[in-house]
């Protein structure tokens, strides 16, 4: 491996940056101003792209700007792993970047040039963490994030929000401070905070006893952005925020960098031979196993559908961070790849959820009986995504999975391997569901859902016909009122009973035969929203597709065995 | 030239007088002298700061009588650093006074005045005269907490006075004992002579008490901090920013140039209980201080609770005395002056402005004055703590200065109050940006009639925002936020002078 | 015993005085009762340093005649600590006329009732 300098890294991370500026400066002419944001994103792509070739080819690109605390260099460095974090934030952001222009002007949102601003500060952290050349500097970007978020999760200026945002602060600073507790004791151990593939040498030989309390403190903090159980609880009160914010922030770039940072933590600081030794790669994966296992439990129950998307992410996560514990070559790479691959198919869901959001004001799930009439494209978009969040082949999230499981297998952890198929299961359940209502349900009449309130599901599970067809005095989700089950403050916009209503406004009462309520047909042409969203919808479905049917023409993949064989010696 | 020292102090008490008398044939034209005599002492203290990173420390006897008879003049990197601090914020706070006032010369005879007191701290190496220094820094702060004109701040100065008098007191009592040991006041003689006669011996002992208890009233360490609230809150805000950037800071820097210099490493060594008394205040600082901060209501008591927090910090780096704490101590003095004076003059600017003096009175304050709210905002996470600014470097340093030292739970304490710190600005932060003013129209003058601790004056006095108020409290918000970059390279001049203070 | 308190009396009310000034500082609600308070605390530690420079057995480098010498170094302290104390104090009483300009009063408590009114 080469080093090659370069101004190519720094250039990455400052391009979105600098893009702060003229974003705020063209504050309320907003056509200019949306132009400098894609034109970022679209420069930032570049530049990240350019080293693709390069990185493939065994280089890492380095900016070192000199010490920066004694002993520590300022270094930002494009290695295999950084790149797979930085290429998929760039894409991401290009992609958002639209849909966000769409979302926000459908809505008419208040405060669009601060969102911009900040959003761009997000995107120029998250490459910052992912070019980080050391523990340090990750840290600075890590908590640079935090505060860049920090505008978007309390976008909306309501109780809620700023509720949620308070909980965020608190809980990502924490773990800043569980991190930055590490990386001095990670320092005063081995000297160096540098990232080295198979992990600092120094570390090796240091106290166990301290080296795995550096471990556990670092886990633990990058484990708070992970929303591993029992820090998640920010991830869900967070969806408050604009979906393009949950999108990419709350799928891809914060709890990316989270898992991200467990990934660093994992290959180049400790090293999966050192970690096998101190013996704790087994309770991290515990604790992996254990939230994606609940974490789908708690998705069934979720109405609201960004909340349940909420809870899948919290879920898919920890598959990559088991996949990252179980220390196998197989299950690194499978942990890795997901990473992308979960970006891809969760943003579409998202995106999804935004755009029915933007369209209809519908946001649980309830409501959304036929509404594949309204959104057809969309809806397909969102099938194919859950589709492959459950791992059925021909999506990304098979072949990550895949992995997953012949990793578990051959570390011997069929415990875990268990885990991961029952997870696999209840994705079905709870994504199928939403699949089901909105093509094959019509408002007036809805059915049971498999595993929710019918074992079987559809017609066949159906409860008893009640003779007067009035309700079932057992049933719980018929009672006047509406059962909140979703967390969220009853008066905020499309929840519970507001939603209800405002599902009802979109529906089309004259037509369909016999008066019958409908949604408003809409073609398969793109009549159901603006194409600033259609687009990058479809362009995320389109990329999980890639990824799951050909995923070693996707680039990714390499990258990934790339970085595993760097860090382990064995190539898979 | 190692003559120019004496100039340091010498320079801004002939401003002092000179303005006094001026002010004789016309009023408010203090300002002007002012100006003019900090222009000269920051370049005097830049140079001289120049010379000692790089020829060494300089010494200075004055009036030729011989060391250890005489009084001497020292400075070393440490006390270098502290005299361009010193300069710089007072120069920057001038250009915010100009108009926020007060105007009167006396004023501006004693902001010169305290300069020197400060300076004079910094420079010398003797230790009755670090008392007279201490007092004279102790009556200018007094008279200038006193310079608001209500009430309020009459007492709150009286109650300075009296704490802040015991403190000195204490202090001398200290120094006699120490005196009585040795029969010395040189502060170099001190060092050498006490380690003569015994680090265990009572009379040492009682002597460090008494000075380390003296000077823990003057820093403001929790449960001896009662002045310091009311004294910031109660003054105008040109001089709460000047004593709170400065007065505490220079404390901590008496404070450790007598544990490090008079009674050296040695000593807590052979002392495990003094370095325990240091620990426990640091700890104990640092939890209170910002539980108490996140109690307050009123924006400059919160910031005042703040420096007691902050102040923490610094006595744990001092109370670790190892190399990289020690930096970490001077890092975060430097850092918390500008951080706190930047604090303290955007809360003026605000109250100029909006009139606003309560946390509450700061919900949407980001789109009535926008550069202010952005400047708090960076000031405020400068001090939480956010990298790479400078209350990062700080804490860097002494965190892991602490971890070196293996003190774990004072190291778990500093680690925490990253937390701490963030839990009282968090809520500001959140007002200024993601709440709508209650009621822009009657909000300013509601607060001035009951929010306003200095009384109609200081509205009176400087009811407009003037660019010399934006421009300081930029400076002081670009400096928090870029100084962290500077840090190494202040380590590495910092390096000889601890040398000699840890040999 | 008696020998050892005799012995060292001054030592005795120095620390009499700093006691009673730190009671009178903060157990009096008068203020100008606490500015007295904190003058007797000063006169404690002056007394202690002139009461310090009395040294058995020592010498003079001038005079050669025998007879208890004093060290003048703690007095000529004094002096200046004096000088100090007497600003102190002077802007001290400043404070108290303006508070009582302001308030009417120089009771703690009653201070502490009128301003919780402000």
């Amino acid at each position: 491996m080469t080093d090659i300098a370069s101004l190519r890294p720094i250039a990455a991370v400052l391009v979105s940056a600098l893009a702060i500026v003229p974003i705020l400066a063209s504050g309320h002419r907003s056509n200019i101003r949306e132009s400098w944001s894609v034109l970022a994103a679209v420069t930032m792509l570049g530049i990240v792209a350019s080293m693709v070739p390069g990185v493939l080819d065994g280089n890492v690109y380095v900016t070192d700007f000199g010490t920066f605390l004694p002993g520590i260099q300022f270094a930002l460095r494009v290695d295999p792993l950084g790149l797979l974090f930085g290429l998929l934030a760039s894409i991401l952001w290009l992609v958002t970047t639209f849909y966000s222009i769409g979302y926000m002007r459908g809505l008419g949102e208040h405060a669009q040039t601060r969102y911009f601003a900040a959003f761009a500060a997000s995107v120029s952290s998250a490459v910052g963490v992912a070019f980080a050349g050391n523990l340090l500097v990750l840290f600075v970007f890590y908590e640079l994030l935090t505060v860049a978020t920090y505008p978007l999760v309390a976008h909306d200026e309501t109780d809620e929000a700023r509720a949620a945002g308070r909980k965020y602060l608190a809980y990502t600073f924490a773990g800043g401070v569980a991190v930055f507790a590490g990386a001095v004791l990670v320092f005063w151990l081995s000297g160096t905070t540098a990232f080295t593939p198979g992990g600092i040498a120094e570390l090796a030989s240091a106290d166990p006893v301290l080296a795995r309390v550096a471990f556990a403190l670092l886990a633990a903090g990058f484990g708070v952005k992970a929303a591993l159980m029992p820090m998640h609880s920010w991830l869900p009160d967070a969806m408050v925020a604009p979906t393009p914010v949950s999108g990419l922030l709350h799928a891809v770039a914060v709890v990316k960098s989270g898992v991200f940072g467990i990934a660093r933590l994992v290959l180049d600081v400790f090293g999966p031979d050192l970690i096998g030794d101190l013996g704790m790669g087994l309770p991290l994966a515990a604790v992996a196993a254990f939230t994606l296992t609940v974490a789908s439990i708690i998705a069934l129950r979720q109405d609201n559908l960004k909340r349940r998307l909420a809870f899948s992410t919290v879920s898919q996560l920890s598959y990559i961070v088991l996949g990252l514990a179980v220390l196998d070559p197989m299950s690194l790479v499978g942990g890795l790849l997901h990473i992308p691959a979960h970006a891809f198919m969760k943003l579409t869901l998202f995106f999804c959820a935004g755009a029915l959001h933007v369209e209809t004001h519908t946001d649980d799930i309830s409501n959304m009986a036929g509404i594949g009439q309204r959104m057809p494209l969309t809806m397909s978009a969102f099938a194919v995504a859950s589709m492959g969040m459950a791992g059925i082949p021909l999506v990304a999230g098979f072949v990550s999975k895949y992995f997953l499981l012949i990793g578990t297998i051959s570390a011997g952890q069929a415990l875990f391997t268990g885990a991961l198929l029952l997870s696999g299961i209840l994705n079905i359940a709870y994504f199928w569901p939403v699949v089901y209502t909105a093509f094959f349900e019509s408002p007036t009449e809805s059915d049971e859902k498999p595993l929710v309130s019918g074992v079987l599901g559809g017609r066949f599970g159906g409860r008893d016909a009640v003779t007067d067809g009035g309700t079932d005095p057992d049933d719980p989700d018929e009672p006047e009122g509406h059962r909140d089950d979703h967390g969220f403050a009853p008066d905020h916009e499309g929840q519970g009973i507001q939603d209800d209503i405002d599902a009802a406004e979109q529906l089309d009462h004259d037509h369909g035969e016999e008066h019958e309520i409908d949604w408003e047909h809409r073609g398969w042409r793109g009549g159901e929203s603006t194409w600033f969203m259609l687009a990058p919808i479809l362009f995320a479905a389109a990329g999980s597709l890639a990824l799951g049917i050909a995923p070693d023409a996707a680039v990714f993949l390499r990258i990934v065995r790339l970085i595993v064989a760097g860090a382990t010696g064995v190539s898979v | 030239m190692s003559d120019l020292a004496p100039f340091l102090i010498a320079l801004p008490i002939l401003g002092s007088v000179v303005a006094l008398l001026i002010g004789l044939a016309r009023s408010e034209t203090g300002w002007p002298v002012a100006v003019v005599a900090m222009i000269g002492q920051t370049g005097l203290a830049a140079w001289l700061a120049y010379q000692v990173f790089t020829g060494g420390p300089i010494e200075y006897v004055v009036g030729g009588f011989e060391v250890p008879y005489g009084i001497e003049l020292v400075i070393d990197g440490l006390s270098a650093s502290m005299i361009v601090l010193i300069a710089t914020v007072a120069l920057g706070v001038l250009a915010y006074a100009h108009a926020a006032g007060p105007r009167s010369n006396p004023f501006y005879g004693t902001y010169l005045l305290l300069v020197a007191g400060l300076t004079g701290v910094c420079i010398t190496g003797d230790v009755f005269n670090m008392y007279v220094f201490l007092e004279i820094t102790g009556l200018a702060a007094y008279a200038l907490v006193a310079s608001g004109r209500s009430g309020r701040s009459a007492v709150a100065a009286l109650k300075y006075l009296i704490v802040g008098t015991v403190g000195a007191s204490l202090f001398l009592l200290g120094v006699g004992y120490a005196y009585i040991a040795t029969g010395t006041l040189n502060m170099a003689d001190l060092a050498a002579k006490l380690a003569a006669v015994g680090y265990t011996s009572t009379l040492v002992q009682t002597a460090f008490a008494f000075v380390v208890i003296g000077l823990f009233i003057k820093v403001a360490v929790f449960p001896l901090h009662t002045w310091q609230p009311e004294a910031y809150a109660g003054a105008p805000d040109s001089v709460s920013a000047f004593i709170a950037a400065l007065v505490s800071t220079v404390g901590a820097y008496a404070l450790a140039r007598m544990i490090l210099s008079v009674f050296t490493v040695d000593f807590l060594a052979a002392n495990p209980l003094a370095r325990d008394l240091l620990v426990a205040g640091a700890m104990v600082s640092i939890v209170a201080g910002s539980a108490l901060a996140v109690a307050q209501t009123e924006i400059k008591r919160m910031l005042a609770y703040s420096s007691v927090s902050q102040f923490g910090l610094v006595l744990a780096a001092l109370s670790v005395t190892n190399r990289t704490a020690l930096i970490g101590a001077a890092v975060h003095l430097v850092g918390h002056a500008i951080m706190k004076g930047g604090l303290f003059l955007t809360a003026g600017l605000v109250a100029t402005g909006t009139g606003a003096r309560t946390v509450d009175g700061y919900e949407g304050l980001s789109d009535r004055m926008p550069i202010a709210a952005g400047a708090f905002a960076v000031l405020a996470l400068a001090m939480v703590g956010v990298p790479p600014m400078v209350g990062f470097a700080g804490k860097w340093y002494i965190a892991l200065g602490a971890i070196e030292a293996q003190i774990w739970p004072l190291a778990v304490v500093i680690l925490a109050s990253t937390l701490l710190t963030l839990a009282y600005f968090a809520r500001l932060i959140e007002r200024m940006y993601f709440r709508e003013a209650a009621s822009v129209g009657d909000g300013p003058t509601a607060e001035a009639e009951t929010g306003s601790p200095t009384g109609d004056a200081v509205l009176a006095d400087g009811g407009r925002v003037t660019a010399g108020m934006y421009l300081a409290v930029l400076a002081a918000a670009v400096l928090a936020a870029t100084l962290g970059v500077a840090v190494v390279e202040y380590g590495r001049l910092l390096e000889p002078t601890l040398e000699l203070l840890l040999a | 015993m008696i020998d050892l308190v005799a012995a060292r009396v001054h030592y005795l009310v120095t620390f009499l005085l700093l006691g009673i000034g730190t009671y009178m500082m903060i157990g009096n609600r008068n203020l100008v009762k606490k500015v007295i308070g904190m003058n007797v605390f000063q006169t404690g530690i002056f007394l202690f340093f002139i009461s310090a420079a009395y040294i058995e057995g020592a010498g003079s480098p001038v005079l050669s005649s025998p007879g208890p010498y004093v060290s003048p170094l703690p007095h000529v302290l004094i002096l200046t600590a004096i000088v100090v104390g007497v600003s102190l104090t002077a802007v001290a009483l400043g404070l108290v006329v303006r508070i009582y300009d302001e308030y009417g009063t120089l009771e703690t408590d009653v201070l502490r009732e009128v301003r919780a009114d402000e």
